[in-house]
């Protein structure tokens, strides 16, 4: 079952075109946020949304939380619309804002006391949140405008948490914690995972997304260009390799799965292994290797190679029409059905790739 | 409405309430004493032609009766300063200033629809002017026994009063919540309302010193606070009902305009 779905989804922002335009009239002043975005997030799973700045993460969270209204396509939470039952849909979800401001002239206990009624659901998972992010009795009777940047994203990360939500949607919920406290939390999110929650994970530290997210959505200027598995993501990836023989080095040209075969001044052969690594072994069984590595796959460099022909900027806040009018990626945006192949993410590349 | 929301405007204005109120009081006992100090001397003075009459007649009061006096009282810029502080000052910021500090996503984070938190905030803010006009009253029965005027002052009008005064500042106060739940900033919902608020209390203000400017008056919210004949048991019915139509507009547009409006995200 899924916890979440879009369907077209879309946000321009900005004036309303006439109907009619003048001969020559060129479209100006709206930024289309988020292009035709369909995704499935599945109950009990962590979803990564990844995206550079300005490639519409914050504004899919908002329109799945009811801040913004879509300019078309539609969206659901649990089942429930949301644009019709917002507020019974983040009676169920936690949120996290990227960047979060707090009330600072309230102690810690009484914002997460305050925050905690507002919800209407017992703060059951309170204690235990404080206790694993190290925060205790004492600070919480601190003021938050005394708080550091760290402890202040411990307070969001606790107010999104506290009432054990069905789903939970965290923008960037790292930024500020030390690396123990980043490890503490990616704990929390193994524990809710295990509970059967759902985690909708918004971030551009492609290191955190690898090490906690089942699957992940990767958008550049308001459009999906992957959607699938973080270890098939990694699978595909082609991984580097070095290798030292001594003796006759191994023709490795023709071997499937290897590319970019160069033979180093020292000797060392490299060259860039996709897919099965047997034909690969196979090849150089007959020889004498003295040294060997195979760099494990980043997510960094998945992400990377899908960026490859971005322009620098990778945003859609500067209402780029010419950008944004190129046609939405056909299987890039699959509205993917429960338990659907992933999408494969070779067709929108070369469709969504920038001019 | 919320009662957690409710709950905690109330902690954090109700010192700020607590002050305005006793200073409100303060001033408001001041005026029968001011009235009874110097009320038949400047009424000397003002028969004598030495001072215009428009002069005497500012916003709608004098010094010559205690209830001239009070009316002075209510168009005086120490009371208009300090009933605007929660008309003008707390409901610009209530949304717009939260929105602009950033916590306006976490408190809508949660399950409250925008119009229950706006209503909230309105039924909060017309608490806190209701409060401030009553501290007021009371402060005027304080200096009128204090002085020995209370014979004068007919206390069974002052509720009256007290309406005439909540439609005012209701419908600035509705203006207010109504800018600040249009704009991504408190700038231009405080600008909006400090304009439309200045610009319509001169307009009441000229037209009591400058005949020529008479006409412009009706179109000043202050104009149709007319607390000294109310205390004298006179209501233009007309004035109540029209501060009550330019807040209930005003009401109407906020209700419209926030839930349909989008909220990016703050910068």
């Amino acid at each position: 079952m899924d916890a979440l779905t879009t369907t077209g989804l879309t946000k321009h922002y900005g004036h309303r075109e006439p109907p009619i335009h003048p001969p020559g009239h060129k479209p100006a002043g709206v930024v289309r946020a988020l292009a035709n975005l369909s995704i499935a997030v599945h109950e009990g799973e962590i979803f990564g949304f990844l995206g550079p700045n300005g490639a519409g993460k914050s504004t899919t969270i908002r329109l799945l939380l009811g801040y913004l209204h879509p300019t078309a396509g539609s969206g659901s939470v649990f089942g429930l619309d949301i644009v019709r039952d917002s507020v019974e849909i983040r009676r169920r979800v936690g949120y996290l804002p990227g960047g979060i401001a707090l009330y600072d002239s309230l102690t810690g206990e009484r914002l997460l006391d305050y925050l905690g009624d507002l919800t209407g659901r017992p703060s059951v998972r309170r204690a235990e949140l404080l206790d694993r992010l190290e925060l205790s009795a004492r600070t919480l009777r601190r003021q938050v405008r005394d708080y550091s940047r760290g402890m202040r994203q411990k307070i969001g990360i606790v107010q999104a948490l506290q009432h054990d939500p069905e789903l939970a949607i965290l923008d960037e919920p790292t930024e500020g914690l030390d690396p123990l406290m980043q490890r503490a939390f990616y704990g929390i999110l193994d524990d809710l995972r295990a509970a059967g929650r759902t985690i909708f994970f918004s971030s551009h530290i492609l290191s955190e997304v690898e090490r906690v997210c089942d699957r992940v959505a990767i958008v550049r200027r308001g459009q999906l260009v992957a959607l699938e598995d973080v270890a098939r993501l990694l699978e595909r990836r082609k991984r580097n390799v070095e290798l030292r023989v001594s003796g006759d080095p191994p023709r490795l040209d023709d071997v499937p799965g290897v590319s970019g075969v160069t033979v180093l001044a020292d000797g060392r052969i490299a060259c860039q292994l996709d897919g099965d690594v047997g034909p690969f072994l196979a090849a150089i069984a007959g020889h004498r290797v003295t040294d060997l590595t195979i760099e494990p796959a980043h997510l960094e460099e998945a992400f990377l190679e899908l960026y490859e022909d971005a322009e620098p900027d990778g945003g859609v806040d500067d209402g780029d029409a010419g950008q944004t009018h190129a046609p939405s990626p056909p299987e890039a945006s699959p509205a993917e059905p429960p338990e659907a192949p992933p999408a494969e993410p070779t067709a929108p590349l070369t469709t969504t790739a920038a001019p | 409405m919320s009662r957690t929301l409710f709950l905690h405007t109330w902690r954090t204005q109700r010192t700020k309430l607590l002050i305005i109120c006793v200073a409100m009081a303060a001033w408001s006992s001041l005026l029968p004493v001011i009235y009874q100090s110097f009320g038949s001397q400047m009424k000397a003075l003002v028969d004598s032609g030495i001072i215009p009459k428009q002069l005497t007649d500012f916003g709608g009061g004098d010094v010559f009766s205690l209830g001239g006096a009070i009316a002075l009282g209510y168009v005086h810029p120490i009371a208009i300063i300090l009933l605007a502080i929660f008309a003008v000052g707390f409901t610009t910021s209530a949304v717009a200033g939260e929105r602009q500090r950033g916590t306006l996503e976490v408190l809508l984070a949660r399950p409250l629809s925008r119009r229950r938190v706006y209503v909230t905030l309105l039924v909060a803010t017309l608490l806190f002017i209701g409060i401030v006009l009553a501290s007021a009253s009371i402060g005027t029965v304080i200096g009128a026994t204090i002085v020995g005027v209370i014979g004068d002052l007919r206390v069974e009008r002052l509720p009256m009063l007290w309406l005439n005064g909540m439609l005012l500042w209701s419908a600035i106060a509705a203006i207010g919540l109504a800018a600040s739940v249009s704009f991504d900033r408190l700038t231009p919902a405080l600008g909006i309302t400090v304009a439309i608020t200045i610009v319509s209390y001169f307009l009441d203000i000229l037209g009591s010193l400058w005949p020529d400017a008479k006409g412009l008056q009706p179109y000043s919210l202050f104009h149709h606070l007319t607390a000294r004949d109310v205390l004298n048991g006179t209501v233009d019915v007309l004035g109540f009902g029209l501060l009550a139509a330019v807040a209930a507009v005003a009401i109407a547009t906020a209700l419209i305009v926030f839930p349909r409006r989008d909220l990016a995200a703050p910068s």
